[in-house]
């Protein structure tokens, strides 16, 4: 049983080396090439339910987002520099500042995400200081609009967030919706949708891992 | 034994006049109608007015079956009824804020954000309606930017007593009582009406009553009295007593909070006047106005918590008018005036305090008609205000007649809104949803200060420094038409309107508390146009059958807005939030504004009495919602979808003074719950109406 287990352990180390390995070769060979990819669906402190009294409810938990590794990081992780920005709600941290040990910063650009080839040189990029943070909170003020009537979050057409992760690389990222299935829901939707549907971030980055701020 | 004292003071003078009855013919001209008072504030032919303007007369209310100001209203080229806050009237694409609405020359109050609600005017002894297009701040001051609505009481009637009783559905009751009394020196007119509806509901299980359940009474009292040949003193009252029953429900987060309770409305308006002829061609009249509106709402929420609104306007106004002939071809006017005006609500400070404001003004206006064929008006009026900076607001219009069937008229003029009380002293905090406030700007820099001194402000925002004594909004405008009588049966009207309006007032974020909810206030900040063209026509196809209809084409947009997409710093996102720059192209203008409107009327009307006709009116879709996030109208938000609604009636006038009426409002069942709140399904009515006195 030890040995199977030891067995096991064996090749699984073996293969995370070789991957490794196949990673290394990989990353030397496109080091220089931007990383684009799109995130559907993060979660980000789901609504779980409504008290009658109190309004709607949820854990309050961030999730936190590895750009340089396009992945999710375990909360466990959340004092190391290993995620660069974490997700609750509306609010996005950026792993530097009052909000983690890293080198992470942000700035909000206005305009497009294909209009932004290199960071301009003069870009000043903020850190979080609690309560204020580099990805300003609030609506109209960061990355999206709350309408007060039909109370829905849709982001603001041409807001580029541009990300210093924890490790102090650059990387553009564009918010798409901040609903499930990254579709904005109608105005008429029901109260029920609006409230569960929410809280699911749908974003596309482009990430530059030799890090330079040329994408 | 109130009630039995409210009774005696509407049928009071009903009881003691009624014995006496007298007739004597119409004082007026015969062809009445088609004198206008609006379009220069004194008796003109129609054929002689320079600038546009609509007449709805007596006949078209009764055949269209209309109730209230915003059935009739809603049937006219140029004009859409909005919905929120009660209806109100889109004149040439401006908002209600910008049409003074009127009762025999007098001002209407009572606005709740900016929109006076018109099903507060009972049409029952409506003599006319006049509607002058374009600024006629030249004439009237305030309000008057988009236009002028002007209801006229029926002060010549020839009907010595008259009921009618109405039913339809939801159980929508309405009966009047219409008497007059006329004697050598003295007339004297009374209107009752009782107006009641259970309300209704066009959203799918739900309780929630779109419209709401209400009981209106309105009573109209109009004397006058001959003192000398010359002389004659008139006083005039009307009150508009409302009760409606709300049951609503308010969502937020997920949190819906019923709340029920009553709202109670009341409108009084006073006029007397004394009137002077010193010549054929001098003459002068005094008049003096006072009207309050009071609006009360006490809701109950279901926790148990107590939801009071109210809102008390108070208006006061005396005004000197003299009219001069001074040869054929010349003719002036001049007045003078002063407003006292003055307005409580708990949504100010306090609610005790009332808000005054006062104005003072003068205008003049000549006429000249140096041709026969050719007229030109030029006037001009200055209001000097306490609470905002004054206004100047000149007018010139012409009309030439190049011969019996071409007409040309081309005005322009300057119209101006005063800041209204809610932008100098709302004090408004909405705990219901995120404690975000508004402050009226005369207040918020001195509010925000003592808050920001107790450390309750986070941010101030650059636009906290703009804050000062608020401009009036204003618009210029320029209206063309072109009138055409091809024959006497055919009349065809062509219409040409541009108006730029500037320093809008608009609600702006000037600053965030420690919290980081919102701080709003007002500033003078936004330009916009509308331009669009219009057209009328009428064609009389014999003695019974004619056809009527009116199309208009609009656009508009926030001048604001077009700068910034033409420098390309305006952006939209597509179906899967990808952004770009918004092209001019996808910009569709100022919310709540179809691009087209038009409506038609087929009209039969017989000799022996019989009247039928069918009304189609068309709305093209509009912006409701922006649903991109970029703040600006474009085809990629939500709009509500164009429509076309259908009526219908069928009446008899017998010669004993009895008339019958059935109709059907609504016939294809039209119903948007979201958008179209004032729309009710399909309804059918009843009417009946007699004499009980009459002339013969």
């Amino acid at each position: 049983m030890k040995k199977l287990f030891t067995q096991i352990t064996f090749v699984s180390l073996l293969t995370m080396t070789l991957f490794a390995c196949t990673k290394t070769s990989d990353t030397t060979v496109v080091n220089n090439t931007p990383v684009t990819a799109t995130v559907k669906d993060l979660v980000a402190d789901t609504v779980l339910g409504v008290d009658p009294k109190t309004g709607p409810y949820s854990a309050g938990k961030y999730t936190y987002y590895s750009i340089e590794n396009n992945a999710i990081v375990s909360s466990a992780d959340s004092a190391t520099t290993k995620w660069d920005l974490a997700f609750l709600s509306t609010k996005i941290l950026t792993n530097g500042g009052t909000s983690g040990s890293g080198k992470g910063g942000a700035f909000i650009y206005k305009g497009l995400f294909d209009d932004i080839k290199t960071i301009a040189p003069d870009s000043v990029f903020k850190t979080d200081a609690a309560p204020v943070y580099a990805i300003t909170t609030g609506s109209d003020k960061g990355w999206y609009h709350y309408d007060g009537q039909t109370n829905l979050i849709t982001p603001i057409a041409g807001r580029v967030l541009v990300i210093k992760t924890a490790s102090g690389k650059y990387a553009k990222l564009e918010i798409l919706s901040y609903y499930k299935g990254g579709v904005t829901l109608s105005p008429t939707a029901s109260d029920a949708d609006k409230l569960t549907k929410q809280r699911y971030y749908t974003f596309r980055f482009t990430y530059q891992p030799n890090g330079t701020t040329t994408f | 034994m109130g009630k039995h004292i409210l009774i005696l003071l509407f049928f009071g003078p009903l009881i003691t006049f009624g014995q006496r009855v007298m007739v004597v013919k119409d004082t007026l001209a015969s062809d009445g109608d088609s004198v206008v008072v609006t379009a220069t504030r004194s008796e003109r032919k129609l054929s002689n007015i320079t600038v546009p303007v609509t007449i709805i007369n007596a006949k078209m209310i009764q055949q269209n079956g209309a109730l209230r100001l915003t059935d009739i209203l809603k049937e006219q080229t140029g004009l859409t009824m909005t919905s929120g806050f009660g209806a109100g009237v889109q004149l040439q694409g401006l908002n209600p804020d910008y049409t003074i609405i009127l009762i025999n020359g007098e001002p209407l109050v009572g606005r709740t954000a900016g929109v006076l609600d018109l099903n507060r005017i009972a049409l029952g002894n409506i003599k006319k309606i006049e509607i002058v297009k374009g600024p006629s701040s030249s004439l009237y001051g305030s309000e008057a930017m988009a236009g002028v609505i002007n209801i006229i009481t029926d002060a010549s009637t020839s009907i010595p007593l008259q009921a009618s009783l109405r039913y339809g559905t939801y159980n929508t009751l309405d009966a009047s009582i219409n008497n007059t009394l006329v004697s050598k020196r003295l007339f004297y007119q009374g209107f009752y009406n009782y107006y009641n509806t259970d309300g209704y509901s066009i959203r799918p299980n739900s309780n929630n009553r779109v419209t709401t359940p209400i009981t209106r009474l309105t009573t109209s009292q109009q004397f006058k009295y001959n003192l000398t040949e010359n002389t004659n003193l008139v006083f005039n009252t009307r009150l508009t007593d409302e009760k409606i029953i709300s049951n609503i429900a308010v969502s937020n987060g997920g949190v819906t909070i019923y709340s029920n309770g009553k709202e109670h409305n009341t409108d009084v308006n006073l006029t007397g006047s004394l009137n002077h002829r010193f010549s054929n061609d001098l003459k002068t009249s005094f008049r003096s106005y006072l009207t309050n509106y009071v609006s009360n709402q006490d809701l109950l929420t279901l926790s148990g918590a107590p939801y009071t609104d109210l809102l008390n306007h108070l208006f006061q106004r005396v005004e000197n008018q003299t009219d001069w002939t001074v040869s054929k071809k010349i003719t002036g006017i001049f007045g003078a005036g002063a407003v006292w005006e003055g307005v409580k609500s708990s949504r100010y400070d306090s609610e005790k305090v009332r808000k005054n404001n006062t104005i003072q003004y003068g205008f003049t206006q000549w006429e000249w008609t140096p041709l026969e064929k050719f007229i030109v008006i030029g006037g001009v009026r200055f209001d000097q205000n306490a609470s905002y900076a004054s206004a100047w607001s000149p007018k010139l219009s012409m009309l030439y007649k190049l011969n019996p069937q071409h007409k040309i008229k081309l005005s322009i003029g300057q119209g101006f809104k005063a800041p209204d009380f809610r932008q100098l002293y709302l004090d408004f905090t909405n705990a219901a949803a995120g404690n975000y406030s508004v402050f009226g700007s005369a207040e918020a820099q001195k509010v925000i200060g003592q808050l920001n001194s107790l450390g309750q402000i986070g941010t101030l925002y650059s636009n906290y420094y703009l804050l000062k004594s608020l401009q009036p909004e204003s618009s210029t405008g320029i209206h063309l038409s072109w009138d055409w009588e091809p024959n006497p049966k055919t009349f065809i009207s062509v219409q040409a309107f541009r108006n730029d309006i500037k320093n809008l007032i608009q609600v702006q974020q000037v600053g965030a508390y420690t919290s980081g909810a919102q701080i709003f206030s007002y500033l003078n900040i936004g330009r916009a146009y509308t331009q669009g063209l219009e057209l009328e026509t009428k064609y009389q196809w014999n003695s019974d059958w004619s056809l009527s209809g009116g199309y208009q084409f609009i656009l508009t947009g926030d001048k604001d807005e077009i700068t910034q997409i033409k420098a390309g710093t305006v952006y939209t996102r597509d179906a899967n939030g990808v952004s770009s720059r918004l092209s001019l192209s996808d910009y569709v203008g100022l919310p709540n504004i179809s691009k087209h409107k038009a409506q038609f009327k087929i009209n039969y009307v017989t000799k022996d009495g019989y009247f039928a006709n069918t009304r189609f009116v068309y709305r093209s879709k509009w912006a409701v919602n922006n649903t991109d996030g970029n703040q600006v109208y474009d085809t990629g938000d939500s709009f509500a979808a164009g429509y076309l609604s259908l009526y219908s009636s069928v009446g008899k006038n017998y010669s004993n003074g009895l008339s019958l009426q059935v109709g059907c409002d609504n016939m294809t069942n039209y119903v948007d719950a979201n958008n179209l709140s004032n729309l009710p399904g399909r309804t059918f009515y009843f009417s009946i109406k007699y004499q009980i006195i009459n002339k013969k």
